[in-house]
C-alpha cells in the first residue's frame, strides 16, 4: 500500500538521478575527427600533458611534419597532435565550434579574409610583439598575403611559385625540340596542338595542355596579361577588365579547338593528384603548371621517378615580353584560430615554426620555398637545379602576389563557376563577368564600409 | 466511483485519482522522449524560425532584419535553379522509383525457386551506405573508362559524359537511386500479400488477363502502400542531399565542386548547406529551411487530399 503510494515519487527520484549523473558531454563541436588518424609520437611518461593540435588542410608527408612538431613537443614538454590533411568543410565546422585547433595551417590565404570577417581569427600583432618573432626576416610578397587594413590575422609558413612543367620525351615524338619550352602563350598553344592525339574514333588519346590542370591558374595567367579580379587596392572588383577577358579567351581555346566534351571525357579518365596515374606522370598531358613541391621528394621522384621533364618559367604572352618571369607568390599560412584555448601556448608554437631553422628544415623536406631570408641561404635549396628556378621566381623583380579581400570565399566560388561555364561550355566571358562584377562590387562595398 | 476498467477518462467528466495517477506515472515514463523532443527537435525549430528573420553569422552578434531574409530569397537566382534541379528529382526520381519498385515486388512475389535468395540480393543494395554507394557509382559512371559507357559503347551507344555534361548529371544520380530501392520493394512486397487470393481466383475464373487482374485487383487495393510510399518518397527526394553532394565533390576538377556540373547538381538541401555552412549565413540558411518545410507540408496536404479519389482501403 505505502509503495504503491509512493511509486510515482520513487520513479522521479530515480529518473532524477539518472539525469544528474549524467554530466553534459564535453561541448565538441560538429567536427568529427578528420580523415587521417593523428600519427602521435609524443614524449613518454608524464602525467597529463599539455596537448596542442595543429589542423593542415593538405597533407603531403603526414609522417615527416609530425615528427618535425615532435622536436617542439619533446622541447616543451606539450604533445603536438598533427592531422592532416583536413577538408575544408571540417576546418569551417571547428573554427565555428567550440573546439577548433590551436593552430591552422591553410595551404592558400583566400578564406583568411573572409574568416577574419566573421571573427573567427586570431589578430597577431599583439602576440607578434611578445613572442620573438622576427618579422622583417619574411620576405614581403608572401607576408603581404595576411595583412589586411594594416594588421597581420595569419603568417606564412613557405610560399609556393607555379611553372610551366613539359615531357621531354612527348616532344621528341611530336618533333619538338626537347630543351626548349615555348617562349610565349601563343607559341605554348601552337606546342599544344602539335601534342595533342585523337584516336579513329575521334576520342582524345593525349593532350598537349589543359589550362585548369590539376586545378585553376587563372591567378598565374591574368597576372601574365597585366591585370587581377581585383583592382591593386583591393577596393573595385574587375573581373570584368581586359586582362580578365583576354585570360579566358586564352584558356578557353585550349577546350573548344578539341571539342570541349572530349576534353572533359579525357580528363575524367585521369587518375588522382598523388598517384602514378595522374595526367602528366602518365604521359597523357604533355605540359602541366604546377608548384615547386612537384620537385621534391614527395611527387615526380615518389610516383614517377623515370620521368623525363623539364621546368620552366611560365611565358608571358608575345606581346609583353617585359612580363617575363611573372610569378604568382602565395602559399602556405599559419593562422591561430578566435576560439583557441591558450592562444599564448598557440604562439609560442607558431614563433618556433617561424624560426629560420625551422623553416629551413620544413621547406627543405617537402620542396617548398622558404620564406624566413636567413632560412634560404641555406645552401641545400640551390642544390636541386630544378628548384632553384623557382627560388628565382621568388625573388625575381617580375614577382607578384594575389590581392585578397574579405569576400575572397564568394569571389573565388563565382569565379570558379565562370570559369567552368567559360572552358567546359564555350560561353562567352564578357557578359558573365560583367554580371558578376555587378553583385559583388556592393557585397565589397558593404564590407569595407564596416 | 468509476470502474476500475476505464483507464482513460471521458469528456466530461472529472479525473479520478486513479486515472490521474496513471496518467502522471505515464508522463514520467515518456519524459526522456519529451526531454529528447523539446531539446532537439522543437528548440531548433523554434531557434531556426527566429534566425530566420535575422542576419545570424554564427560568431558575429545577431542582427534582426525581419523579413529582408526571405523577399532576398525570391531574388535569388541560385534559389529558383535549386528548387528547379529538386523538383525535377521529385517528379521525375520518386515516380520512377515506384514504378521500378513495384515492378520489382511483383517479380519477388513469384513463386520460383531461389525467390527468397532473389529478395535478398534486391535488398542488400539499400544497406549500403550512401557515401559508400555513391563513390561505387561514381566508378561505374566515369564517363571514359566506367563499366556503364563500356556497356553502352558494346551496342553502339556513345555514353554521355555523367560528371560533367549538366544535362546528364541528374539522370546519373536517379540512376544511382534506382539501385537502392530495397527498402520500398519490401514495403510493397507485404502490401502484395495482403491481395486476398480470393479476388483474383474469382477473376482467373471470370475470363481476366494478368493485365486486367493487376489494373483491376492488385493495383488497387495496394494503392494504400502506393500512397505512403509515395508521400515518404517525395518528403525525402525534397532533403535531397548525400549522394548529390558526395557526387559533385568528388567529380569536380575545376570550378567550385557544389552543384557541380553547372549548377544541375545544386539541389535544394544543398544550396542550404552551402549558405549556412561555407558561408556562415545562418540567418538565410534558416529562412530557406522554414520555405523547404512549408513546401514539403504543402505537397504532402496535396497528395492526402488527391489521393482519395485513386486509393481504395479494403475491411
Amino acid at each position: 500500500m505505502v509503495i504503491r503510494r509512493l511509486f510515482p515519487v520513487l520513479c522521479a527520484v530515480m529518473l532524477l538521478s539518472i539525469l544528474a549523473s549524467c554530466t553534459p558531454a564535453a561541448t565538441t563541436s560538429v567536427a568529427p575527427g578528420p580523415t587521417s588518424t593523428p600519427v602521435t609520437q609524443g614524449p613518454s611518461g608524464g602525467e597529463a600533458q599539455k596537448v596542442l593540435r595543429v589542423w593542415i588542410t593538405w597533407g603531403d608527408n603526414p609522417a615527416q611534419i609530425q615528427s618535425l612538431f615532435n622536436k617542439f613537443g619533446d622541447a616543451n614538454n606539450v604533445k603536438v597532435e598533427v592531422t592532416a590533411p583536413v577538408e575544408d568543410d571540417k576546418v569551417i565546422a571547428a573554427l565555428t565550434g567550440s573546439e577548433p585547433p590551436d593552430i591552422l595551417v591553410l595551404g592558400g590565404p583566400d578564406n583568411v579574409g573572409s574568416w577574419k570577417q566573421e571573427g573567427l581569427v586570431t589578430e597577431l600583432d599583439d602576440l607578434i610583439q611578445s613572442s620573438g618573432i622576427d618579422l622583417k626576416d619574411i620576405y614581403e610578397a608572401p607576408l603581404n598575403q595576411c595583412k589586411y587594413s594594416g594588421k597581420l590575422y595569419c603568417l606564412p609558413w613557405g610560399t609556393d611559385v607555379y611553372a610551366l612543367f613539359w615531357n621531354k620525351d612527348l616532344y621528341e615524338e611530336a618533333g619538338l625540340d626537347p630543351e626548349k619550352p615555348p617562349m610565349t602563350m601563343e607559341e605554348l598553344a601552337t606546342f599544344a596542338d602539335k601534342l595533342t592525339k585523337k584516336d579513329d574514333n575521334g576520342n582524345i588519346t593525349q593532350v598537349g595542355f589543359i589550362p585548369d590542370f590539376s586545378w585553376s591558374h587563372d591567378d598565374l595567367y591574368v597576372r601574365n596579361y597585366g591585370g587581377f579580379w581585383y583592382s591593386e587596392d583591393g577596393t573595385k572588383v574587375t573581373l570584368s577588365s581586359q586582362p580578365m577577358i583576354d585570360m579566358y579567351k586564352w584558356q578557353q581555346q585550349f577546350y573548344t579547338k578539341y571539342g570541349a566534351d572530349q576534353v572533359l571525357k579525357f580528363t575524367s579518365a585521369l587518375g588522382g593528384y598523388m598517384s602514378p596515374d595522374q595526367g602528366f606522370y602518365a604521359g597523357k598531358i604533355a605540359m602541366m603548371v604546377d608548384g615547386e613541391w612537384q620537385v621534391g621528394p614527395n611527387f615526380i621522384k615518389k610516383f614517377k621517378p623515370e620521368l623525363n621533364y623539364g621546368v620552366a618559367p611560365f611565358p608571358p604572352p608575345s606581346d609583353h615580353p617585359e612580363r617575363k618571369n611573372t610569378a604568382v607568390v602565395a602559399g602556405t599560412v599559419a593562422l591561430i584560430p578566435a576560439g583557441a584555448k591558450d592562444k599564448g601556448a598557440s604562439m609560442k608554437l607558431l614563433a618556433w615554426m617561424m624560426s629560420p631553422e625551422i623553416v629551413a628544415e620544413e621547406m627543405y623536406a617537402n620542396f617548398n620555398l622558404p620564406t624566413s631570408k636567413k632560412a634560404a641561404q641555406d645552401p641545400r635549396f640551390l642544390e636541386n637545379e630544378k628548384f632553384k628556378i623557382f627560388m628565382d621566381l621568388m625573388s625575381n623583380s617580375n614577382a607578384t602576389t594575389v590581392i585578397l579581400t574579405p569576400i575572397n570565399s564568394q569571389v573565388n566560388d563565382q569565379i570558379g563557376q565562370i570559369d567552368e561555364q567559360v572552358l567546359h561550355t564555350g560561353a562567352d566571358p564578357l557578359p558573365l563577368c560583367q554580371e558578376a562584377d555587378q553583385k559583388l562590387q556592393p557585397e565589397l562595398e558593404k564590407v569595407q564600409n564596416k | 466511483m468509476t470502474s476500475s476498467s476505464q483507464v482513460y477518462p471521458s469528456k466530461h467528466r472529472r479525473w479520478s485519482r486513479r486515472t490521474q495517477h496513471n496518467f502522471v506515472i505515464g508522463l514520467i515514463f515518456i519524459s526522456p522522449w519529451i526531454l529528447g523532443f523539446l531539446a532537439f527537435t522543437l528548440y531548433p525549430m523554434i531557434a531556426s524560425f527566429y534566425y530566420s528573420f535575422t542576419e545570424y553569422h554564427v560568431k558575429q552578434p545577431l542582427v534582426w532584419i525581419g523579413v529582408q531574409n526571405y523577399t532576398n530569397l525570391i531574388k535569388d537566382k541560385l534559389f529558383w535553379v535549386s528548387l528547379a534541379n529538386t523538383l525535377y528529382m521529385v517528379l521525375i526520381g520518386v515516380p520512377l522509383s515506384l514504378i521500378a519498385s513495384f515492378v520489382s515486388a511483383l517479380l519477388l512475389n513469384l513463386k520460383v525457386k531461389g525467390q527468397a535468395y532473389y529478395r535478398v540480393i534486391y535488398f542488400l543494395p539499400s544497406i549500403v551506405p550512401t557515401v559508400a554507394s555513391t563513390m561505387l557509382w561514381i566508378w561505374i559512371l566515369n564517363p571514359s573508362s566506367g563499366i556503364l559507357n563500356s556497356l553502352l559503347n558494346i551496342i553502339g551507344i556513345n555514353g554521355p559524359n555523367w560528371f560533367r555534361d549538366p544535362l546528364w548529371a541528374k539522370p546519373a544520380l536517379i540512376i544511382l537511386g534506382l539501385w537502392g530501392i530495397g527498402g520500398t520493394i519490401v514495403i510493397y512486397l507485404s502490401g502484395l500479400q495482403d491481395v486476398p487470393l480470393s479476388l483474383v481466383e474469382a477473376a482467373e475464373l471470370d475470363g481476366a488477363n494478368w493485365w486486367q487482374r493487376l489494373t483491376n485487383i492488385t493495383i488497387p487495393l495496394i494503392s494504400p502502400i502506393t500512397l505512403f510510399n509515395l508521400i515518404t518518397g517525395v518528403i525525402g527526394m525534397f532533403q535531397y542531399f548525400s549522394q548529390a553532394y558526395v557526387f559533385s565533390t568528388a567529380v569536380t576538377t575545376t570550378g567550385t565542386a557544389i552543384g557541380a556540373p553547372l549548377n544541375s547538381t545544386l539541389f535544394y538541401t544543398v544550396y542550404l548547406y552551402q549558405a549556412g555552412f561555407s558561408f556562415l549565413k545562418m540567418g538565410y540558411a534558416s529562412a530557406l529551411a522554414w520555405i523547404l518545410f512549408l513546401i514539403i507540408l504543402g505537397s504532402t496536404i496535396l497528395l492526402l487530399r488527391t489521393s482519395e479519389r485513386w486509393t481504395y482501403y479494403s475491411g
